[in-house]
């Protein structure tokens, strides 16, 4: 029993930084019918953002977490600018493919850049565990939960409650009428995949002091922002959140009980019995797409 | 004359044909396979410049048979299919008559299949399986100790330390299983029960479910075999899960004052198997080697917590030199020849090779030393009894 | 002009090795063919059906184990106490059976993924490939897992009177890479120019009306779907007992992008645009070894494979073909061709 609870104290810190991901991912897809295959390397590049604002240029942690999101923003909306907004026409495939390329160039880059080696990103917190009876967990990670939280919130928040989250939710309902009401169309989506990837580089920035950070780091963190989008249906948020917490639960159950090596098929056998079971997801709000 | 004329015209072909494949005749080229990427990038990118270092010096001194030597470093990435290729590209392209690699052991496992093929002889500088030495491949020359040995060294200090009962935590691959099976061989000798044998894949960074399992368990001792970043990480999650049992790390991977660095107050408290004290060079089996060797890493700016790391590849560079001067030509034929001569004082150990494996096409395996060190209050001290 | 690119290409092919001795480049042309040859089987999915599949490398590396498998033989336990030992035998009957294999599983997941369409096609089909990769990475009894499946012996081949001849030389591995090439390219040849073909091509083009024509789309993409994944095998199986070691990581998902490059980059839905593809950037990693690092060098493939997606996003020969359409009309004006050229 004193097992089963560490995993699940364990599993629901790893599900907020999770469900950041796969809220990111989804947001895009959900508005701008685009499969974010740089999703990875942003994550990725928000963790060395993370790494040179608090290693290189020796700013304080909870300066640099900041600084690592607004990088995150900078790079989506680059990337929106300079390669999704002259596609807008194009089919899904092609903007898929598109994104693939981006996607090597920003990991090859990271590689190029820093070397292979991986680096650690010191944290202000005690090395010592907060013990709660059986369970124990570390500060740094209690912290990267609360902050996952509080961007998920955050994002709700956007979403629901302001001028640009309603045009964003025009958007996504239908993206024609929308530009007819006055909504500039083009401007909605360089925020989405702005927001998405800040999204993404912030759970980099999160995860990458609990961890180490190298180049490869997103491939993981990618197809598992895959599998949660897939659980929770494409293009939605709340499905994005539980489909988040379901997979870390899923992973850390497998590995604590069946085999740890399969720790990681865990998110991609959820994609296959939801696709075959309910292709739309658990809890799809948008009519399938493609 | 005929004949001379002949010779001597071959000669010429041969040797405009030398000039054009190989840039520069005066240069003996060895090659050396390393993950300079990937999840062992640290651990390989010390043993290349270790391996610089022994080569500078033995051009400085004159080189070996009056050439200078020449490494060629290649990335195998991590990944014994890479490691494979960078073998075949390093002997078919480059033409390399030795090479030095491939760190890890099922790096090192992938290329030894081009070494019978092409015939070039390779020093292993790193690798533990007992595999490598033991398959019948007579190319291969190892300065590591082999993890039974590791095991053999460590048997004594097993019941001086009180170890009752052992779980494994160890890499997912010829290394990590190499080195359960060889020390749970070793314990159950001794009268030790062997426990859990968890395993984690290389590229591993959350291994809290393991742990989790590992601190529901009576053992009162976990014996990790993994390289230093995953030890790092290793030690924090441990700490954690507020994991408090006795640690032992095998394999000499382990680079302490990496550990000591990045992991902290976590550490405290681990011992670890080692091959090379670079704290103590005066008690080295060649302090003035180790001297000069630590002395030139600290001058190129290096981190010192590699130098238990490099010193493999300074030691490989210099075993090789040795084999080519002892076998008195620049051809794979002759430097594998020479291999079996080679009589010179490492760092951690005099380099001779013995045959070991099948009759008729035995490996060569040098003895080195094993030192068990113990991390406390963030420093590094020989384990006292 | 194309039509005739084939032939010449495999004239020039087969001499090749008449004045290129250089190991090292025979070594690249031979994992370039093989990668054609994925690319070729790829187009059939990608180029002629329309059906993006990421998780094509998971047929691939299923062929190469199982090809390995059955040369190398294996002893694995399995439920219920149930034990399979096999001694292993001939490479050949390896390179059978990672076809039959590879067909049968290209077979059970185009059933199972072309229940859905678009991204969640491409997102069930990588997945399909990672789960398969962590089987090989996780199942050690029988992969032997990262330890990686070494000594895999040389693809023999049964000649009259002189038995099963193991193929150890890189030219017998080059001309066997070349047959199995030629041969895949006249299935697919053959395969698109028969009725399926223009089934295929008509679901490309529009699914619901190809469907009100009476095309059964499962059906069709299935076909389609198990002799792609049953060629991709083949190649898996050439690869593993020409480079003689496979570990988890020929399911990589970054060979998938190198083959899907190869087809997009070619012209994808033409028979000669995954040779065109193939050659171009089997090769182009050697051409670039010396003078970048290989992280440079994938920086080059990504710039290339968003600037190919951008300029011409048909591909080389579809661009090729226009250009000299254009040309030869110019020359002798023909009104025919003329409003051919207009698009």
């Amino acid at each position: 029993m004193d097992q089963f609870l560490q995993h699940l104290v364990n599993a629901s810190v790893l599900g907020g930084t999770y469900a950041l991901l796969g809220i990111g991912l989804t947001l895009i897809f959900g508005i701008m019918n685009v499969v974010n295959f740089t999703h990875g390397a942003i994550y990725t590049f928000g963790a060395y953002a993370m790494y040179l604002a608090a290693v290189a240029l020796g700013l304080n942690f909870f300066v640099a977490l900041p600084v690592a999101l607004v990088a995150g923003l900078a790079m989506g909306a680059l990337i929106e600018f300079a390669l999704l907004r002259p596609l807008r026409r194009s089919d899904i495939d092609t903007t898929m493919l598109v994104m693939i390329g981006a996607g090597i160039i920003l990991q090859s880059g990271t590689l190029w850049i820093f070397g292979g080696v991986a680096k650690a990103v010191p944290t202000p917190f005690p090395d010592a565990p907060l013990v709660i009876g059986p369970v124990s967990v570390s500060y740094v990670r209690l912290f990267v939960f609360c902050a996952a939280l509080a961007l998920i919130a955050l994002t709700y928040f956007t979403i629901n409650g302001t001028r640009l989250g309603r045009a964003m939710r025009a958007t996504f309902q239908d993206h024609d009428t929308a530009a007819l009401m006055g909504v500039n169309v083009s401007l909605i989506y360089t925020a989405t995949f702005a927001i998405g990837s800040a999204l993404a580089a912030a759970a980099g920035a999160l995860l990458g002091p609990v961890y180490v950070v190298f180049p490869q780091m997103g491939d993981l963190a990618a197809v598992k922002a895959f599998a949660i989008v897939i659980l929770g249906g494409l293009g939605s948020i709340s499905g994005a959140t539980i489909g988040g917490f379901i997979l870390a639960f899923a992973e850390e159950i497998g590995a604590g009980y069946i085999s740890s090596g399969y720790r990681d098929a865990m998110g991609f056998l959820i994609i296959i019995a939801v696709l075959l079971v309910k292709p739309t997801g658990l809890f799809a709000r948008a009519e399938r797409i493609g | 004359m005929q004949m001379t004329r002949r010779t001597t015209l071959a000669t010429l072909a041969f040797a405009l044909m030398c000039s054009t494949a190989f840039a520069a005749d005066d240069t003996i080229k060895i090659g050396v396979n390393q993950p300079l990427t990937g999840a062992f990038a640290a651990s390989g990118t010390y043993v290349a410049n270790g391996a610089k270092i022994a080569a500078d010096e033995i051009n400085a001194k004159g080189g070996v048979l009056g050439k200078k030597i020449e490494l060629v470093i290649e990335d195998n990435k991590s990944n014994p299919t890479e490691a494979a290729a960078v073998a075949e590209k390093l002997i078919t392209s480059d033409k390399v008559p030795v090479m030095m690699g491939a760190w890890g052991s099922s790096l090192t496992l992938a290329t030894m299949p081009k070494l019978e093929e092409y015939s070039v002889p390779m020093l292993v500088e790193t690798s533990s399986s007992g595999k490598i030495t033991t398959s019948g491949n007579p190319h291969v020359f190892r300065i590591s100790p082999p993890s039974s040995l590791e095991a053999e060294a460590f048997a004594p200090l097993a019941s001086k330390l009180g170890v009752k009962k052992v779980d494994f935590l160890v890499i997912n691959n010829d290394w990590g299983r190499g080195a359960a099976a060889d020390f749970s061989k070793m314990l159950k000798a001794k009268g030790i029960e062997v426990g859990l044998v968890e395993t984690m894949d290389a590229s591993s960074q959350d291994m809290s479910a393991q742990l989790a399992k590992l601190k529901a368990s009576d053992a009162d001792t976990i014996m990790i075999t993994a390289a230093v970043d995953q030890l790092t990480l290793l030690f924090k999650q441990m700490a954690a899960l507020g994991l408090k049992k006795r640690i032992i790390t095998t394999g000499g991977s382990q680079n302490p004052d990496q550990i000591i660095a990045q992991a902290g107050p976590t550490a405290n408290g681990t011992m670890h198997i080692v091959t090379f004290a670079p704290w103590w060079p005066e008690k080295s089996t060649n302090p003035q080697a180790a001297e000069y060797f630590i002395g030139e890493w600290k001058k190129r700016g290096y981190d010192f917590a590699g130098t238990t790391e490099s010193f493999r590849g300074y030691d490989g560079i210099r075993t090789i030199a040795a084999a080519i001067t002892a076998g008195g030509g620049t051809d794979p034929a002759a430097i594998e020849k020479g291999f079996w001569a080679v009589n010179i004082m490492g760092l951690n150990g005099p380099i001779a090779f013995k045959k070991t494996g099948p009759e008729g096409k035995e490996s060569g395996q040098s003895k080195p030393e094993v030192y068990l060190i113990e991390i406390t209050d963030g420093k590094i001290a020989p384990v006292k009894f | 002009m194309t039509r005739l690119l084939a032939p010449t290409l495999l004239v020039v092919l087969a001499a090749l090795p008449l004045v290129l001795k250089d190991p090292y480049l025979v070594n690249a042309l031979i994992i370039t063919g093989i990668f054609t040859i994925c690319a070729m089987s790829l187009n059939l999915l990608l180029g002629f059906t329309g059906q993006l599949s990421l998780g094509h490398v998971a047929f691939f590396g299923i062929g190469a184990y199982v090809s390995a498998l059955t040369a190398l033989g294996f002893d694995v336990g399995l439920p219920f106490g149930l034990r399979v030992t096999y001694e292993g035998g001939s490479p050949l009957v390896g390179f059978g059976l990672a076809i039959v294999v590879t067909g049968l599983a290209g077979y059970l997941i185009g059933r199972l993924s072309f229940r859905v369409r678009g991204a969640y096609f491409v997102i069930v089909t990588i997945s399909f490939a990672e789960v398969v990769r962590l089987v090989a990475l996780n199942w050690v009894e029988l992969t032997q897992g990262p330890l990686a499946l070494t000594s895999i012996p040389n693809m023999t081949l049964p000649l009259p009177g002189l038995g099963e001849v193991a193929l150890r030389t890189k030219i017998q591995n080059y001309y066997l890479v070349l047959a199995v090439a030629t041969l895949s390219y006249l299935v697919i040849a053959r395969l698109v120019g028969s009725r399926l073909g223009r089934a295929m091509r008509g679901l490309k083009e529009n699914e619901s009306l190809a469907l009100s024509l009476g095309i059964n789309a499962t059906r069709t993409l299935t076909i389609a779907a198990t002799v792609s994944a049953a060629m991709a095998g083949a190649a898996g199986s050439l690869y593993a007992h020409y480079i003689r070691i496979i570990d988890p990581d020929v399911f990589l998902f970054s060979y998938t992008v190198t083959m899907v490059i190869m087809v997009v980059a070619g012209g994808k839905g033409t028979l000669a645009g995954p040779l065109v593809g193939g050659l171009l950037f089997g090769l182009l990693p050697v051409a670039l070894r010396p003078v970048m690092a290989p992280e440079a060098q994938w920086i080059v493939y990504g710039a290339i494979l968003i600037a190919i997606l951008f300029v011409m996003p048909k591909g080389i020969v579809p661009a090729l073909e226009a250009l000299t359409r254009r040309r030869v009309a110019r020359a002798e004006p023909n009104p025919a061709l003329e409003a051919g050229a207009q698009p």
